[in-house]
């Protein structure tokens, strides 16, 4: 911890400690603000520990607060109160993990619109429940706890909110999700599971709604369905969280303590123009605080978390088969973008794959790196077959690539786009290591000294290069470069084909997708063309170049 | 006879949904305006439906000729004075989602506090050709009948302007691929403008007919935006033919829980359907994959 943030842990002790004996010396009307703000405080930031890396917005807040109130209206008669906590706390991460494996796979629009309706739909089913099967509408809570005991419960689960929030933002989970944020398909290639990575938060934020719900409920004797599943919770949540800045941790927090006052103003003067003020500083968030106030960029702080080094990869024996495409096949509609290809790549090697512009060339490279699921045929990894593994498992096995149209992660440095790819492989690097590891890489492709820079700031030739140094990260054993060296100028194609040159000599497979003819000619072993999506020549670079066919393919023979 | 009673109050509630759907994919299909303020609209011309029948005398299907131009007029300007800044800054769809998704929450809000102020909270209906008329052994209202020809002629001109004209094969060309469409000389933005107002004015005369046989309130707005959104994804995002069928089953679904099982379960039951066919095609009933 550095001497500038060791004065932080005792001011928020001490701060912490200032807001517990609010309730010995508050009368009624503050306490219950400061019951209300805690408890907004807890849903906008548990909001935001999902919502804010993965740039999912969601309405769930209501249905899940909902459900935590509503199990303890049922359950605390029979129950010891701790107990229906975390009887709430489960049922809410039950609920959650259904949602989410149902729509976390789909587009985030399609989760947005699910959680849109998701706490209505929940009111509607508890509501049919309770008058259809137990014949009551609304319960009635007879517990003896008083607003100062809310009030220490909600203290409590935020300061548990911020520490969760916080091991988090340094742990690989966080990094993850801020890569999903920035570029979903960069994730997969860096061997990220998405989908369980936005799952376990979805889960871990659903918790802390549904805790907050039981540990609210007690402020009300009576309880309906229609009490608890309020859909404007949903919306303050975000407008709170997204007023502060849901980037950062402290962000939530920024913005409910101001808006929670406000509503508070409103309610109290007018409140039947509630919903028109809301809507006012929702649009005036959007059009001139996009980024909360807690600023708009929000740098992630890499910790000091040190993983287990990891340790050199053994390299396949030179000569022996790396790749084998057997009869692979892929179709979009009529156009057979690949058609029944046949493929070895053996270790060691540099093969080049070339042909005219829609011949392929792309659409293997996605196949064999998991981006697209073959109709038909196998790929064999070192012996095992890998057709139809999901991208992020291809990465794990030692398959990296680069992007035809390339795809750094805008939002994030230089250095933590190069961790993205050290800290998901099978043996992660992390923290301290992670950061050395990463200047080496970025010393590797000619970017010393930016590791800081955002790599949305690079130009394009140093986002290539920055793309290699990420794919590098991973420390494959079989590289795919699509036209990695395309918009170069001779100087800089200099360069980049002694650094490929490099890589070879240090025994890493290599398949380069190129329209360069010098580089292919200087850098490959053996040359496979394709045209139509079949594979016409494959042989020494020299000898396939002057084929009759490819010329034909390339400058249009006869037939064409 | 359930059944027919079921099929056809549900293919005339279905055909209105289809209806309303068709403005909401008009807007994000071509606009890329993901309007969640959509059922407020849909809302604003029940009340301005009311208003001309019940304090001026005027029929709802007259009142049609004064409402649809000005919330097209109304659709217009707010694209360009409110929702331009947003696209011109969005650098990818994406953004652009996030940023309307958060911009048409705060238009739902003020719009309906704004009609709450105005109406209050109470629920309006009024009576207008409320005749009952006999259809295929069960009866059926007459007002209920004139909205869905409404609708299907509706529907059926959109349908012909899409694909006949010019500018309906601008806007079709907008929604598969802006980028590309300004590469052949469709003004983009021109026809964006034109798509959000047209299909806030497909929404406003969805309104307008849904009032003469539905009671509406001014916090109503929330269930017509959930129910389009779920039948546009569920068709296909941009489909005409996708938005028809799934309006369809949706208000077949919805009838069939009402009378069937519990009315208060067809929200339940929308979104059974909308994750079911979401978990099997993604992209929707007609939907066809981005990548």
């Amino acid at each position: 911890m550095s001497a500038a943030r060791l004065w932080q842990a005792p001011v928020l002790l001490l701060l912490v400690a200032a807001l517990a004996v609010v309730p010995l010396v508050a009368n009624g009307y503050y306490l219950a603000l400061g019951v209300g703000m805690l408890s907004y405080i807890v849903l906008a930031t548990a909001w935001a520990l999902f919502s804010g890396p993965t740039r999912y917005i969601s309405l769930a807040t209501a249905a899940f607060f909902g459900i935590g109130a509503y199990t303890m209206a049922v359950l605390s008669e029979a129950m010891p109160v701790a107990a229906v906590i975390v009887v709430a706390a489960v049922i809410g991460v039950a609920v959650a993990l259904v949602v989410g494996l149902a729509t976390l796979r789909l587009r985030g629009i399609f989760f947005v619109i699910f959680t849109f309706g998701l706490a209505e739909l929940i009111r509607q089913i508890v509501t049919w429940y309770e008058v259809k099967i137990t014949r009551t509408v609304g319960r009635y809570i007879f517990l003896d706890i008083g607003q100062e005991q809310i009030y220490w419960q909600l203290l409590a689960l935020a300061v548990l909110v911020f520490v969760v929030g916080w091991l988090i933002g340094r742990s690989r989970l966080g990094l993850a999700l801020r890569v999903i944020g920035d570029d979903e398909t960069v994730a997969r290639h860096v061997a990220i599971d998405t989908t369980r990575a936005k799952l376990v938060l979805f889960a871990i934020s659903a918790a802390f709604m549904s805790v907050t719900g039981a540990v609210m409920a007690p402020r009300w004797t009576y309880i309906d369905p229609a009490i608890a599943f309020n859909p404007m919770i949903s919306f303050q949540v975000v407008i709170m969280a997204l007023l502060g800045g849901a980037g950062k941790l402290y962000g939530p927090l920024l913005g409910a303590v101001p808006l929670v006052l406000l509503f508070e103003v409103i309610n109290a003067n007018f409140p039947n123009h509630f919903a028109i003020v809301l809507g006012v500083v929702f649009i005036v968030i959007v059009y001139f605080l996009p980024g909360g106030v807690a600023g708009l960029y929000d740098r992630w702080r890499s910790g000091t978390l040190a993983l287990p080094a990891a340790a050199a990869r053994s390299h396949a024996a030179p000569g022996s088969a790396m790749l084998q495409l057997v009869r692979l096949r892929k179709a979009f509609g009529g156009l057979v973008a690949v058609n029944d290809l046949d493929l070895g790549v053996e270790a060691g090697e540099i093969l080049g794959l070339i042909g005219p512009n829609g011949s392929g060339k792309t659409t293997a490279l996605n196949l064999i790196s998991g981006a697209l699921k073959p109709d038909s045929g196998e790929i064999l990894y070192k012996g095992r077959p890998i057709a139809g593994l999901a991208a992020n498992r291809i990465a794990r096995l030692g398959i990296a690539r680069t992007f035809q149209i390339v795809r750094v992660l805008e939002h994030l440095s230089c250095t933590e786009n190069i961790v993205a790819g050290l800290a998901f492989r099978p043996r992660p690097a992390w923290g301290d290591d992670a950061r050395r590891r990463a200047e080496d890489l970025l010393n590797r492709v000619g970017l010393a000294g930016r590791g800081d820079v955002p790599a949305g700031d690079l130009n394009y030739i140093d986002q290539k290069r920055l793309e290699l140094a990420r794919a590098l990260a991973l420390e494959p054993e079989l590289l795919l470069l699509d036209e990695w060296l395309a918009g170069l100028n001779p100087s800089e194609l200099a360069i980049g084909i002694d650094l490929v040159q490099s890589l070879r000599d240090e025994g890493l497979t290599i398949i380069m997708v190129e329209h360069v003819m010098d580089a292919i000619r200087s850098l490959c072993d053996r040359c496979v063309v394709m045209n139509t999506g079949i594979k016409i020549a494959d042989g020494p670079p020299s000898s396939v170049l002057s084929e009759p066919e490819v010329v034909a393919a390339y400058l249009g023979g006869a037939d064409a | 006879m359930i059944a027919v009673d079921i099929i056809i109050s549900g293919l005339l509630l279905g055909g209105l949904y289809a209806m309303v759907a068709l403005g909401l994919t008009l807007q994000y299909g071509v606009a890329r305006i993901m309007n969640l303020a959509f059922g407020e609209f849909v809302v604003a011309a029940a009340f301005g439906a009311w208003w001309l029948y019940t304090a001026n005398a005027i029929s709802p299907l007259a009142g049609l000729i004064v409402i649809v131009p000005l919330a097209f007029l109304a659709n217009w300007l707010i694209y360009h004075l409110l929702l331009m800044p947003l696209v011109r800054r969005a650098k990818s769809r994406e953004v652009l989602e996030g940023d309307s998704i958060l911009f048409t929450f705060g238009l739902l809000f003020v719009m309906q506090g704004v009609m709450l102020s105005l109406f209050g909270g109470q629920l309006y209906s009024y009576s207008y050709l409320l005749v009952p008329l006999d259809v295929l052994g069960t009866t059926v209202s007459a007002n209920r009948l004139i909205a869905f020809a409404f609708a299907i002629v509706i529907g059926l001109g959109l349908y012909l302007a899409l694909t006949r004209t010019r500018a309906g094969t601008a806007m079709r060309a907008v929604a598969v691929d802006p980028r590309s469409a300004r590469l052949v000389g469709i003004d983009v933005t021109r026809m964006s403008a034109l798509a959000f107002a047209l299909g806030g004015a497909l929404c406003a005369a969805a309104g307008v007919l849904i009032s003469m046989f539905l009671t509406f309130s001014a916090s109503g707005g929330v269930l017509f935006t959930m129910k389009a959104l779920i039948v546009v994804i569920l068709g296909g995002v941009g489909s005409l033919l996708g938005t028809l069928v799934a309006g369809l089953l949706l208000g077949l679904a919805e009838i069939a829980t009402a009378r069937l099982i519990d009315p208060g379960l067809t929200l339940a039951v929308n979104f059974a359907i909308f994750l079911g066919i979401l978990l099997v095609r993604p992209t929707g009933l007609f939907g066809r994959s981005s990548s």
